[in-house]
């Protein structure tokens, strides 16, 4: 019951999966995994290395298909559709290893992630160029900002590529709120990134929910999804093994002995 | 017209139609990363498809082709073009959904070898392995030019033809659309996480790309007034890479230093020296591996080629304010659930 | 039917042909995880060179020519990649440049044979041969003992992939280079050991049909090229076994089609089955996973 009463019975929730695997060479990456994220909070999916998270949230975003099960966005079926596709409904993604798009500029790589851009057409460049020209304009003033925001105005006009690993990690974040999402997939946003860093990030995540924006993000800092996380799931060997809060959850002796024993004593003997 | 002149315009001529057929392939590998090794097969399609358009029917040429409408220039160099683009368009519905990189590489190479094999064997479609001749001298008639005075003439046209395609090519790499061709180049992957049909923009720039090998293609046809089979041999793909790799990858300026570089000093030179008698075609043979020599040490010291592609730098300078921006500053813009819902009924 | 069954035997002779030369290609795809557009070429280089061995100084006969055309064509794939390919393939992550590399290799080598050897036509010095009959089929002798290398060679790679612990090692790195190289594979030694087999096969695969053929150009290779890589999609590109599947269904197809078509265009039934195969099954009979 500890489900319920993390999230409330009136809760709407905006992506369900239910008992999704899938197989690597016959190893299951993904084994049955089934959980729902509530719409407007933090969700946390946690879980040993090798528990299959990432492929999650691969199968969620749509660049690999699951062996079975199904996806919802709202209620929406989704099941193995193409990512380009799942992304118009909302959802973005960063990716665990930033890809950033190494040759374009910072300004250029938030440029590309808005939706129906009528410059994208062959036929408005030529018959059409004042609404291209009105349209790239807002859309360079908004990234501008964003990018302002999330402190990365001065880098504007570098190469991704050239970016640090922290910076690359904030390109990825705000190519990501460019494409105004519903749903935000975060793989590991603070992954690799230093103390002050990992606080600035968790302060953008909260601003995120504060506009609207639902949040699931892998995440192994218990720390950070104490302070910022609504609701947790944790994910072992491919199965969800329980859901709630990371408080209730730490009472669940399954839990801790997946995974919560070893990072609780190692984070309260350090 | 003493003869140089006429090798001084032949090579003007080459080099504005390299810089065009530069152009098409930059789009399609330059800017979007697609390995079109058949980009001489919709070459060749422009050409005969221009030439065969423009001449009169088949009936008493003792040659035999299709088509034959007495199209007059411009309008034949259109039609080849667009031709070229519906080749591309069969062709890309076919494959490119399917494939990655290097397997949709494998079918263009075959794609080109066998509308080779095809054009070279089935003598009722293009005259065979004799090809075209006798191709219409665009205007030569209304503008009474001789034999002499159409080289330069055509020379200035095809100067014109590149002039325009140049501005509508940039027109494209500067807008949101070049810019997607770019981001999918880099990761298709984050493309397509971004909500970009990958596919629909690589068919885009197939069919762009190849109206710009068609439309090259029916100048050559119709400045040399024929075109056969050992004109595109399909290594001759090869050459255009060399061209757009030397000068600057996603870099139209580039494309014409390279042009300049590659097809004019190394391939067309070379045709008017005199060969060496007792080993005929050895220059020809030396002058294509120093093609693939110098297309090697190129990509190896200098990948980014002479003239790099330009950084796109923001419409706002550094020092502007920045208080007209923060006003819309992390604007994420979450939408109520209904949109979404929209979206999937869409 | 007769006619059916003739056509059947030239087929057969052409799948040999192919599945030296598709089972070269997949086993080198494997390893390093990009297509060799030069090896049409190294098909054509490793025929002159036998042509060399065989009309050269040393005058020796067709067989061992062959064996020392394959062996050179081995020898010179091991350099190239050790000094052109492997040094692009490490340096830059994306596939482009090395593909664009071997495309540019095969302009290279195709005209280095063109100043070698001339665009003459040639034949190799083997002895007219009186056409034998086998059951419906007509074959010359020399075209019994291609089928009977073919077959053979096919033989040993099975073996050699699944007994060996070198092909138990190149099928490792096949699947996963780096789990290979952190499992203690010397990755490299069998890059190289690859490149050999897989140039020898070329060269070998190259006077093979320069012999059926009875005669041999500079671009007979690269014009081959595309019949190799129809054999390789519609067996599964990366699987040997699709190779040596795609072979025998790609050899077949091209021969008995001759018999109801102009035989000028039998070997574009090649790419009529290319385009069959993307459309209805786009990863081919064999698909592997992930390399598809």
């Amino acid at each position: 019951m500890t489900d319920q009463e993390s999230r409330g019975s009136s809760d709407e929730m905006i992506l369900t999966c239910e008992g999704l695997t899938k197989a690597f060479l016959g190893v299951k990456a993904v084994n049955g995994a089934t959980f729902e994220v509530p719409k407007g909070k933090i969700t946390a999916l946690i879980g040993p290395n090798g528990a299959g998270k990432t492929t999650v949230v691969n199968i969620l975003s749509g660049a690999m298909t699951s062996d079975s099960g199904t996806t919802h966005i709202g209620s929406t079926d989704v099941t193995n559709w193409p990512s380009y596709k799942i992304a118009r409904l909302g959802l973005m993604r960063t990716f665990q290893l930033s890809r950033e798009l190494g040759d374009l500029t910072v300004l250029e790589n938030l440029l590309v992630a808005p939706k129906h851009q009528p410059g994208e057409s062959l036929v408005n460049i030529f018959l059409r160029p004042s609404l291209v020209k009105r349209v790239e304009c807002e859309n360079v003033e908004r990234a501008l900002g964003i990018l302002q925001t999330y402190g990365l105005y001065d880098l504007r006009d570098n190469r991704a590529r050239e970016l640090s690993g922290g910076q690359k990690k904030l390109l990825e974040i705000s190519r990501g709120v460019m494409a105004s999402p519903t749903l935000l997939l975060l793989d590991e946003p603070m992954a690799g990134v230093n103390p002050a860093l990992i606080e600035r990030i968790g302060g953008y995540i909260l601003d995120l929910k504060a506009q609207g924006v639902t949040v699931l993000m892998i995440e192994h800092n218990l720390n950070v999804v104490e302070k910022i996380c609504d609701h947790v799931i944790v994910l072992a060997e491919g199965k969800t093994l329980a859901t709630g809060r990371l408080s209730d959850l730490r009472a669940n002796p399954e839990v801790v002995t997946a995974y919560l024993g070893e990072v609780i004593n190692a984070s309260t003997h350090s | 017209m003493s003869a140089f002149w006429y090798y001084v315009f032949t090579l003007l001529f080459f080099l504005f139609d390299y810089f065009i057929l530069a152009m098409g392939l930059n789009i399609q590998y330059g800017e979007t990363g697609i390995l079109n090794f058949a980009y001489i097969g919709f070459v060749a399609i422009g050409a005969y498809v221009t030439g065969a358009v423009s001449m009169p029917d088949s009936a008493g040429t003792g040659q035999h082709y299709i088509l034959g409408l007495n199209i007059p220039f411009p309008i034949n160099l259109i039609i080849g073009g667009l031709t070229a683009s519906a080749l591309a368009l069969i062709v890309a519905l076919i494959s490119l959904r399917r494939l990655r990189t290097d397997y949709l590489a494998m079918v263009l190479i075959s794609l080109s070898l066998v509308l080779y094999d095809i054009c070279n064997n089935f003598v009722p479609l293009f005259n065979g392995a004799d090809g075209l001749y006798n191709v219409p001298e665009p205007m030569a008639g209304v503008l009474k030019l001789t034999t002499n005075s159409f080289v330069p003439f055509f020379a200035g046209v095809a100067g014109v033809v590149a002039l325009i395609m140049w501005f509508l090519m940039s027109r494209i790499t500067r807008s949101p659309l070049g810019r997607t061709f770019r981001a999918i180049r880099d990761d298709a992957g984050v493309a397509s996480a971004l909500g970009k049909g990958v596919f629909r923009y690589q068919l885009t720039s197939m069919l762009i790309g190849s109206f710009y090998a068609g439309v090259g293609g029916g100048l050559i046809i119709q400045f040399g007034g024929s075109f056969n089979p050992s004109a595109w041999l399909p290594g001759e793909t090869f050459v255009i890479f060399a061209v757009i790799i030397v000068g600057g990858v996603g870099n139209n300026i580039g494309m014409i230093a390279g042009s300049l570089l590659v097809e004019t000093l190394l391939v067309h030179l070379p045709a008017f020296l005199p060969s060496i008698p007792s080993h005929p075609g050895l220059i020809e043979y030396v002058d294509a591996m120093v093609i693939g020599i110098l297309l090697m040490v190129m990509l190896w010291f200098r990948p980014q080629g002479m003239i790099p592609e330009r950084i796109r730098r923001s419409p706002i300078s550094a020092s502007t304010p920045l208080s007209s921006v923060t006003a819309v500053a992390a604007r994420a813009g979450a939408e109520p659930l209904s949109t979404v819902e929209e979206g999937g009924a869409s | 039917m007769q006619q059916f069954w003739l056509a059947f035997g030239f087929g057969l002779v052409t799948a040999s042909v192919l599945a030296i030369s598709a089972v070269g290609l997949s086993l080198q795809f494997g390893i390093t995880n990009y297509i060799n557009f030069a090896y049409g070429d190294f098909m054509a280089l490793g025929a002159f060179l036998t042509l060399e061995v065989n009309s050269g100084f040393l005058h020796l006969n067709i067989w061992f020519a062959m064996v020392g055309g394959s062996l050179g064509m081995g020898v010179l794939a091991v350099l190239i990649n050790r000094f052109l390919l492997s040094p692009f393939a490490r340096r830059f992550d994306k596939t482009f440049y090395v593909l664009i590399v071997t495309f540019g290799l095969s302009l290279i080598i195709l005209n280095v044979i063109y100043a070698i050897w001339g665009a003459n036509v040639r034949a190799y010095n083997m002895p007219i041969e009186q056409v034998l009959h086998i059951g419906p089929f007509l074959l010359t002798r020399n075209q019994l003992i291609v089928m009977a290398i073919s077959l053979s060679l096919m033989v040993l790679v099975h073996i050699m992939l699944k007994t060996t612990r070198l092909g138990k090692s190149m099928r490792a790195m096949s699947d996963n280079t780096t789990l290979a190289m952190t499992s203690g594979i010397d990755t490299k030694r069998i890059t190289t050991i690859t490149w050999f087999l897989s140039g020898t096969m070329a060269g070998l695969a190259g006077t093979v049909l320069g012999i059926t053929e009875g005669n041999l150009t500079p671009a007979s290779g690269e014009l081959f090229l595309f019949v190799i890589f129809a054999a390789v999609i519609v067996g599964g590109v990366g699987s040997i076994y699709g190779a040596m599947a795609g072979a025998v269904l790609i050899g077949l197809a091209t021969e008995i089609s001759a018999v109801f078509i102009n035989p000028s265009y039998k070997l574009d039934v090649a790419f009529v089955l290319l385009i069959l195969t993307l459309l209805f099954r786009p990863s081919g009979l064999f698909a592997r996973p992930g390399k598809a």
